[in-house]
């Protein structure tokens, strides 16, 4: 059994750790913000009403997942094709939760239901660089820097996003602004090209997204991310080797 | 849809069933392994494979956007592709989303008045 950690809600050490979250966070805000502006104003752009797009902002709160879905909802894709497709953009969040799971697991189901939904990739980032290498929990400053940072970047993702799709709305269509938002998935994805079979996993993805556009129900999607990781894996493999026998 | 009480079309439900399925797409993948997470051992190549499929997935999406080939037509190369171009130019020299975002619009804007 793991205990059930209790704590009251201000606790000094609590309130220091948040304050020290928010800190370190500042700059994520600010990127943050922007791109929810960005998917706010490509949501009305792509077609979707000022209702649903706040709708979506509020409740998904995944950016790119939303990205991702516009041009399926556009092309009227399957709903199953959109889960796919979100599920594939958001794995990253499987890996942040497989890797934050030490550190929630004492938390009971509805707490951690919580805490997991609101987990960013900045949060992620900045709580393993602080407390990733410390083999000891130390739960209550830990629980309120993962807060500081989550909870500001929860209001500010969706105030900006709100934000973007009012704006959205009263400009004319003939300024493309959905564009951004491919613009805002690219700075998304060239950050992690930097390593080499990331690289060939990502150009063979875009080769055959590119050739089989044409299947139905966009169909093409699946098929790149399939051949993305299989290319991937051998990629790693073989410059591996390649290296193990160099040295 | 002008509000809520409104008559919803086809088109309305569909756009509500997609976000459903996005709502339940952040459920499964961020709330999956914080309440699973003590049944759900992840293998090393499991996790491996599973580094690749985000970009991928990102490059299928953009792709077709800015290359698009119409069923029974030629391919084509859409302005889009050279605005992106810059942006990517811009980001890689100062790491920037806003600036990348900024640039690629700007050059989308002027490729559009120069072509017309």
């Amino acid at each position: 059994m793991v205990p059930r950690v209790s704590w009251q809600w201000p606790s000094a050490v609590l309130r220091r750790g948040f304050a020290a979250g928010a800190r370190d966070a500042l700059p994520g805000f600010v990127a943050g913000g922007i791109w929810g502006f960005v998917t706010g104003i490509a949501m009305v752009k792509s077609g979707l009403s000022e209702n649903m797009a706040v709708l979506m902002t509020l409740t998904v709160y995944a950016g790119s997942a939303q990205l991702t879905s516009l041009p399926l909802i556009q092309a009227g894709a399957p709903l199953w094709l959109i889960l796919a497709a979100g599920c594939i953009v958001n794995m990253r969040f499987i890996i942040f939760g497989a890797a934050m799971h030490p550190y929630l697991r004492h938390f009971n189901w509805k707490r951690r239901l919580m805490l997991g939904f609101v987990t960013s990739d900045i949060s992620f980032v900045l709580f393993m660089t602080r407390y990733g290498k410390r083999p000891q929990p130390a739960r209550d400053s830990q629980l309120g820097y993962f807060l500081g940072i989550v909870v500001p970047g929860w209001f500010n993702w969706n105030l900006a996003s709100i934000c973007g799709i009012y704006l959205g709305a009263m400009v004319p269509d003939s300024w493309s602004l959905e564009f951004a938002a491919i613009l805002a998935l690219s700075a998304i994805v060239l950050p992690l090209l930097r390593e080499r079979p990331m690289l060939i996993s990502a150009a063979s993805a875009g080769i055959v997204a590119w050739m089989a556009q044409g299947l139905p129900l966009r169909l093409g999607l699946l098929v790149a991310v399939v051949v993305g990781i299989l290319v991937g894996m051998v990629a790693e493999r073989q410059l591996s080797a390649r290296r193990g026998r160099r040295s | 849809m002008p509000d809520w009480w409104g008559v919803w079309t086809d088109q309305d439900y569909y756009v509500l069933g997609a976000i459903l399925m996005l709502v339940l797409c952040s459920l499964l993948t961020r709330c999956g392994y914080a309440l699973l997470g003590d049944y759900l051992p992840l293998s090393d190549t499991v996790r491996r494979a599973l580094r690749y499929a985000p970009a991928a997935a990102l490059v299928a999406i953009i792709v077709p956007e800015v290359l698009p080939w119409a069923v029974g037509g030629w391919p084509r190369v859409d302005l889009r592709f050279f605005a992106l171009l810059v942006g990517a130019l811009v980001f890689l020299r100062w790491r920037s989303t806003v600036a990348l975002i900024l640039s690629g619009m700007v050059t989308y804007w002027g490729l559009m008045f120069l072509v017309r």
